[in-house]
This record gives structure tokens, sequence and C-alpha cells, in this order.
């Protein structure tokens, strides 16, 4: 049933992306800060199997990087020592969710030699490495700001439909400002109210609570309408007939109407809040350095000479599609089964 | 001491007018539900309402199991005008007047399974422990013809008949005093009708109920009603013992409904031609 | 007739809320633009104090508002601090160089939305439908960001189009064709990822409305007419569908202004973009307040004229 695969390959898309970042020390073999001063901009590391004389390795390895003489931007490969990769090997110290501190690293090489999968940046940080921290980051930004955005909508929308009269239209007219502003030009008005100097942390919930605040006006217009119609059903108002208090009718029977269009906004949410915290980052208003974020590994692209020669700072924006359609894939098939056992 | 009335509702001179504004201009559009009804509800007695859609016989229900507020006139139960209850002494009032609604598919939550349904009122009346709740829930399925094996399934599963009989087990669970049925059996076929009025005489007998049968199916009603009242564009324009309605109706409309009903007879002829 | 004034005056009120709530921020700012300045020992207290006199910071919030409303109405929309002169030259300019693109953007867009959703629509189910949805998925995955990044690099590779910018120097000088030649050259790559970026939400609506006025039961009545297939699509399916997405043209404004912030700041247009970027670094909330509001201003009039639109076109409407 194509429905079916629809969720699946979904959520199993969405499930791997979360666990490589969430386990980003273990997957990744440098830590997000490391500097390489000596290989700014050094491309993708290739993987070999045959060495320079022909000899077959069954263990892959890489060439060190040395820098070239005739070329002060560009690198030579040392043939002469091979660096074999290890798997599972012993490296830099990581901590997982701030808890469970390791030093396993998945994959690693030997000395001199270096592994970037995805390159290096100006300061010969690994691409790779600090695109799965990044993602801790912007996923946990865009998860925080639609969990925030749909629980604002929830009360504000429950409110406004059971209650009705002037709370409802004063709320509208609320929700209608924030709907006539253009969505981007208005997190940058509130982030430019906000102090440019934070600590990271202040930041980043700072973040999270502006892109969730300025949202919450679609879905709780959209809740609000499964409101109106939920209470006025003939059990509410039956169960009203027993004396029932309107917490009691919200919790138990109009809310729950509702659940299927929260879930449904969430997960669209989801991934528009994520683009949001990278776009606010690319433009230099998000978390600041070291920390990673997605936006802030592709900053450098808006110098010309880094988007003309560096292909591989692009990585990170085309690595974006899969996890965004893991996200869309999921979101059709959650709305497809709502729409099945809608009653 | 205070003789018992023989009336356990009394109605005077209630009116209800339900306003629409229009948006943006500012006319209001009234309708005029119904007005000056008095009524007298014996007790232990069945009244039916009767007349035809639009009467307003649905919002003077409505009124009565202070569902809705009227605009004027009082309603008395045992002596006190519950128009003006309190707070506090309509919760309790609700455990004495009960609704079973028309609309079977929409009457209970179909989320809700058989024995949340019939729980609700008593978890709201706060009547009895959880098991105490549970174990009258399935005691009243039994009497109103469900199986208690189908305690856990949800109200979708539920055929309209069977909702309307859960809807019925509702109303009763709070062992109300006064039920009042508005066009409750008229979606029903005419097997689930009977099921359902033979259930209510029973417990008529056995508890002394007073029910309150809106209908607009006049012949239906005469089967059990001992009282009938006749309701036309918002007014009661005769009402009599059921016996006295059918053999001397007074007021002309009567006689147009009285008329309109196809007797058995008839109805065959016509198959027939 | 009345219904013209409502939307009027509906969006006139809300004009005023959304001008209160951009000063309101001012209120929560808990620095300025002179945060950075007091960071550096070598400038007195004095100084720092003396010029947030001179500007007019020390007052209080409603104060502030009631001359900023009034000064806006006589056209002067204040003074950038960072800039060192008034706003309303600058914004002026970067204003009419933003309508350029996305009036452009939104043009192309809609011009494309509605061909591919009818065409859709006319074969539901069918293999065009199929490739439409396809196509319009795959656009709406692709980030936008990517998109104009991607289109960056086409331009600096390829060299086919200009690599951002608005005007090449050479133009300057230039006679009036090749001036509109150049202006078109530097537009396009812009305008053409901002009506992608906008394309996919528009051609499923057109779709959908298309697909509700094709199924309902005028459509077959007239069908059962024998009237030709255009005029029927033409003259009789596309008038009514034009009542939803009339209201669409509103809301999409609303997502081009958006997208349009960051295609500018991508593509080195100069627009209403960079300089809210550049204004929100510097804490220039003199510059960032109206540049919001003029966003707004845009976002409500484009509303305005497809209410406008919508009262000219539909009945319906007219005889509410």
């Amino acid at each position: 049933m194509r429905r079916n695969h629809k969720l699946g390959i979904g959520l199993v898309m969405l499930g791997a992306i979360h666990v490589a970042v969430l386990f980003a020390g273990f997957f990744a073999p440098y830590g997000f800060a490391t500097q390489n001063r000596e290989l700014p901009f050094a491309p993708p590391t290739r993987i070999h199997f045959v060495d320079a004389a022909g000899k077959w390795h069954a263990r892959p390895f890489v060439y060190a990087l040395g820098a070239d003489p005739a070329n002060p931007e560009g690198y030579v490969t040392d043939r002469s020592v091979t660096c074999p990769v290890h798997f599972w090997v012993e490296g830099a110290p990581y901590k997982i969710a701030g808890v469970f501190a390791s030093r396993r690293h998945l994959f690693g090489v030997e000395e001199p030699g270096r592994i970037f999968v995805m390159g290096t940046d100006a300061y010969g940080r690994d691409q790779f490495s600090r695109f799965l921290f990044g993602g801790q980051l912007s996923l946990l930004a865009g998860l925080l700001a639609a969990g925030l955005s749909v629980a604002l909508g929830m009360v504000i929308g429950g409110v406004s439909g059971f209650y009705g009269g002037w709370i409802d239209e004063i709320l509208m007219r609320g929700g209608e400002l924030f709907l006539a502003l253009p969505w981007l030009y208005l997190l940058f008005a509130v982030r430019a109210a906000l102090p440019l100097h934070a600590s990271q942390a202040q930041i980043f919930l700072l973040i999270v609570g502006v892109v969730g605040l300025i949202g919450w006006a679609r879905p709780a217009r959209l809740i609000r309408g499964v409101v109106l119609s939920a209470k006025e059903r003939n059990w509410v108002v039956a169960a009203r007939g027993f004396g029932a208090s309107d917490m009691y009718l919200l919790r138990r029977h109009v809310l729950p109407e509702a659940y299927g269009v929260i879930l449904t906004q969430g997960t669209l949410l989801i991934p528009q809040y994520i683009l949001a915290e990278v776009t606010l980052t690319f433009l230099g208003l998000g978390v600041g350095e070291p920390m990673p974020s997605w936006g802030s590994l592709l900053s450098s692209l808006q110098q010309y000479y880094v988007l003309a020669s560096y292909w591989w700072m692009f990585l990170p924006a085309l690595l974006l599609v899969p996890i965004f359609l893991a996200f869309y894939l999921a979101a059709d098939a959650v709305q497809e089964h709502l729409k099945s056992v809608t009653l | 001491m205070k003789a018992t009335d023989s009336y356990i509702l009394r109605i005077e001179g209630l009116a209800k007018t339900y306003v629409q504004l229009r948006r943006f201009t500012r006319e209001r559009y009234k309708v005029r539900a119904f007005e000056n009804v008095n009524l007298s509800i014996p007790r232990g007695g069945t009244l039916a309402i009767v007349g035809e859609s639009g009467a307003g016989k649905s919002s003077l229900a409505r009124c009565l199991a202070m569902l809705e507020k009227p605009d004027e006139g009082e309603i008395r139960y045992e002596g006190s005008n519950i128009v003006r209850a309190s707070r506090k002494d309509r919760f309790s009032l609700h455990r004495d007047i009960q609704y079973v609604f028309q609309e079977a598919m929409t009457a209970v939550n179909p989320r809700f399974n058989a024995v949340e349904v019939i729980t609700e009122p008593l978890l709201l009346q706060r009547m009895g422990t959880k098991a105490e709740q549970r174990a009258r829930a399935l005691e009243l399925m039994r009497q109103v013809g469900l199986s208690p094996d189908d305690a856990e399934k949800p109200a979708l599963e539920f055929s309209g008949g069977q909702r309307q009989r859960l809807a019925t087990a509702r109303a009763l669970a709070v062992q109300p005093k006064v039920l009042i049925l508005d066009e409750a059996l008229s979606n029903l076929d005419l097997p689930n009708q009977e099921l359902i009025l033979r259930i209510l005489d029973d417990l008529q007998r056995r508890h002394a109920l007073t029910y309150v049968h809106i209908s607009h199916d006049l012949r239906a009603v005469s089967q059990f009603a001992d009282e009938v009242a006749v309701m036309r564009e918002g007014k009661i324009v005769e009402h009599k013992r059921t016996a006295d309605l059918f053999a001397h109706p007074e007021h002309a409309y009567t006689r147009e409904l009285l008329e309109a009903m196809p007797s058995v007879e008839s109805i065959l002829l016509q198959r027939s031609a | 007739m009345k219904y013209l004034v409502r939307r009027l005056i509906h969006a006139a009120l809300l004009m005023i809320g959304v001008s209160f709530f951009s000063f309101a921020l001012l209120q929560w700012a808990p620095g300025d633009f002179f945060d950075e300045l007091r960071l550096n020992p070598q400038i007195s207290k004095q100084t720092i104090e003396g010029l947030r006199v001179q500007y007019g910071l020390d007052q209080p919030l409603p104060e502030r508002y009631g001359r900023w409303l009034r000064s806006v109405a006589k056209g002067d929309f204040g003074f950038s601090v960072a800039y060192g002169s008034p706003v309303g030259p600058i914004i002026g300019v970067r204003a009419r160089n933003t309508l350029v693109l996305t009036g452009t953007a939104i043009l192309a867009a809609w011009l494309f939305a509605i061909p591919m959703g009818m065409w859709a629509a006319i074969g539901r189910n069918g293999w065009a439908d199929r490739i439409c949805g396809v196509a319009t998925s795959t656009m709406l995955t692709i980030p936008d960001l990517l998109l104009f990044l991607c289109l960056l690099l086409l331009a600096v590779r390829t060299g086919w189009f200009p690599a951002g910018g608005m005007m090449s120097p050479s133009a300057e000088s230039s006679g009036f064709w090749a001036k509109a030649k150049d202006l078109a050259g530097h537009t396009f790559l812009p305008a053409f990822g901002l009506a992608v970026a906008t394309l996919p939400i528009l051609v499923r609506h057109v779709r959908a409305a298309m697909i509700d006025v094709l199924e309902s039961p005028f459509m077959r009545a007239a069908r059962g007419h024998g009237i030709s297939r255009s005029r029927l699509l033409f003259r009789y399916a596309l008038p009514v569908a034009a009542n939803p997405l009339i209201s669409l043209f509103g809301f999409s404004v609303a997502t081009m202004l958006s997208a349009s912030l960051l295609a500018e700041v991508v593509m080195s247009w100069p627009g209403l973009g960079p300089l809210l970027i550049e204004a929100t670094l510097s804490r220039d909330i003199s510059m960032v307040v109206p540049v919001v509001l003029l966003s707004a201003i845009f976002l409500v009039i484009g509303n305005l004229l497809s209410d406008l639109l919508l009262f000219a076109t539909d009945p319906r409407i007219r005889v509410e």
C-alpha cells in the first residue's frame, strides 16, 4: 500500500537523521571546534583501496595533504604514507546529550592523515563533523519552536473558539496582525529588538522563542475552527446538561477533536522552523561561533570566491533536501492517515 | 405538612425568542420560538407535546431540561422556579431532569466507549465510586438490551438504534425523576422504537418516572401518552387526556392533525389500489 | 460599496496596529545603537549621553510614538543613527527596488501557476496531473536558501547572468534600451528563483479551485448543453474559480515578500532585505521599524488590491 510506504520511508529517514544527530559525537571523527589551521578549505578526502605501488589494501586508507609550493591555495597529496581508516576508534572525548561521556568514534584515521568527508572550511574545521553537531542545534530549534507555536495556537485557538464573543474578536484580530507582516521581516524586527550579545544558550532560547511565538496565528485559526464546530455537538450539550464545567468539556470532548489538526500543523511547521533558524544563522543573527548550525555552515557561501571555488561548502545545503523530504513525507502520511480515521 | 403536588412540573407564561444579529447591518432577525406556554405535567405520567417542525417543541423541551434559558415565565419543579436556580441548585437539578436527543448518531461522543458514555453523568455528578459506576453502567446496558460484552466498544461501532439506547441508558444513569425525550424515537426503526418504549414503560411503573415526549407523530404518541398537548407556531392550542383529545378535539388545528393521520385501513387501501 | 469601505477601514486599522506593534518592540529593546559605543572605553559616558539626547532616544515611548506618527504624516520617516542621514530617501530607493523584483516575480509565478494548475485540473489523476504533482512536490522540498545559492552558483560558474546586484556600472551611462536590457539581465535570476519558490503552493491551489469548479453541478449542466470546451473553461469555469484565487493572491504577496528578503541578500539585490539585515545587525532601530512597517504596508496594499479585484469580478460580493 502506497500510503504505508510513504509513512514508513519518511519515518525511517527521520529516525536515521535524528539518531545520527543525537550521537553526533560518535559518528563524527572530529569535534566541531577542532581547527586545522594549516588545512583551510581542503577538499573532501578521497578514500583509496589501491596504493601508489599498485598494491590492494583490504582496509581503506587516505593520504595526508600538504601545502602545494606552486599554488598557495591548493594542496598536494602525499602518497608516501598510507593512513588506514580504522573503525570503532578512540578519539577526542565528547558527551552524548551532555550527559554520557565517551571517546568512541565510528571511524578515524591514523596520523598524519585526516579524513574530511565533506572537506573543511576557512579554519580547517571538518565540515562533516560540524554538520552532525550543527544538526543538534537546528533540529532541536525547529522542534522546540514548532512545539511552542502549536501549544500557543492550541491555547489561544481553544479559548477563542470556545468562549467566542469579544475575546474571540480580540484574539483573532491580534492574529491577523501577526499574519499581516511577512514573517521573515517580523522575525528580524523582533530579533533586532533583542540583545545581540548574550550567552549561546540565551540566544538559542531567544531564537526558539521568537520563531515559535510569531507563528501561532495559523494553527490558532485552524484549531479555533475545529473547536467552534466541536462545541456545538450534541454530546457536548448533553455533558453540559450533566453539569460539566468548561474545563472538562474542553479537555474531554473538544480538544481531542483538534489533535489531528495539531499533529499535522506541528509536522508541517517543524521543517519551516528549521529553515527559519538556518536562515537567521546564515544571515548572522543566530547562535554564534564556535557552536555550528546548518546556517553557519552555509554562511561562508555569501562570498563569491568560496561559492565559485570550493564546491564542497555547498554540501550541507544539498543534504537539507532529503531531510526536508523526510519531514514532508511523514507529514503527508500523517495527514492522510488522519483523514481516513475522521469520524 | 404540605401535600405532595400531583403535578411535578408547572410551566407558567414561558416564552423564548431567538435573536440573530446580521453581520454589519444593525438589523436583528427575531424568531419567536414559543410564547405564553402554560403546562402542568402530572407526576408519574407521560405528556406528549405534538406539532409540526418549527412549532417550537424542541426549544420548549430544551428549556425544560435547563439546556437553554427562556426569556419570560417560570418553570416550577417541585415548587421552586428552576429558571432562577443558582449554579449549585442547577447542578443537582440536572440529576432530576434529564434529556434525550433526537439525533442518535451525534448524541454520544463516538470516541467514548459504551461504559464511558453511560458513566459520564455519574462522573460529573460525582455519584458512586469507579467500581459502582461501572457496575451501574453494565446493569443499564442490560436493561436497554445491549450486551455487556460490548462495554469497551467505542460508540463509533454501534448502530443508530444502539446509540440511542446508549443515550437513553446514559440519561437514566443518574436516576432522574423527569425524562424529556425530544423526538428521541423519530429516527429509529419500529423494532427499536418498541423496545425502548417497553423499557421506558417498565421503568415508569417501577420508579414512578415522569416522561415528556416531544413528537410530530400524533398516532405513535397515542399509544403511550396519558396526556397530549398540541403546539402550533409557538403556542399550545389544546391540552387534554389522550382519549379525550382523540374523541373530542376542540381546536381546528387538532382536527387537521387528526384528519391528516392516515388510519391503518386507508394505508392498506391505497397500497392495494 | 459598503464592502470597499469596510476593507479600507480594516486595512487602516491593521496599519495602525502594526505600527504600534513595531514601536512597542522598542520598549523591549534592552539596549540600543550606542551599546557598541559603550563598550569602547575611549568614548566617555557624557559623549554617549549627549548623542542619545541629540537623537531623542531619552524621551518616553508614547511621546516618541506620537512624534514619529506626526512626522510620518509629514513624510519624514526619521533619522537613521547608523547612516547618519534621513531614513526616507534611503528606504525609498530600496523599496522601489524590492517592488521591481517582487512585482516581476509575482507576475511570473502567477503566469505559470494558472496554466499549470488548469492543465493539472483538466487532466486530473492522469499523467499531466501526476507530472505536475511531482514537480510541485520537488519544488516544495527544496529550501529557498539552497535554490538561491544554486542560482548564484550558476551565474558565477557560467557567466550567462550577472552574479548579483541590480545594475552594472557600465550601464549607468548607457541609453534607455541598454539600461533596460541590463536591468532585465540582473532581474532574471532572482525573480526566477522567487517565482519557483512560491509556484508550488499556487499551482496546488489553482488546481484545487479548478477541480472544485469543474466538478460542480452547473458545469456538468453547461457541458450537457454542448458548449465548446475552451469556452466552458474560460467563460464558465475560470471566473468562478477566480474568487478563491484572488484571495490567494493577497496571501502570495506575503510569502513573496518574505522570500524576497533572502533572495535579495543572497543575490546582492539592493532592496529592503539587505537594508533590514544591516539595520538589525547594528541595532539601528530607527531604520528597522520603518522597513518593517513598509513591508507591512506592501502586504496590506496587496490584500486591498485583491479585495478590489474581487469586488470588480465577483458579482456576489457586490450584492452583499
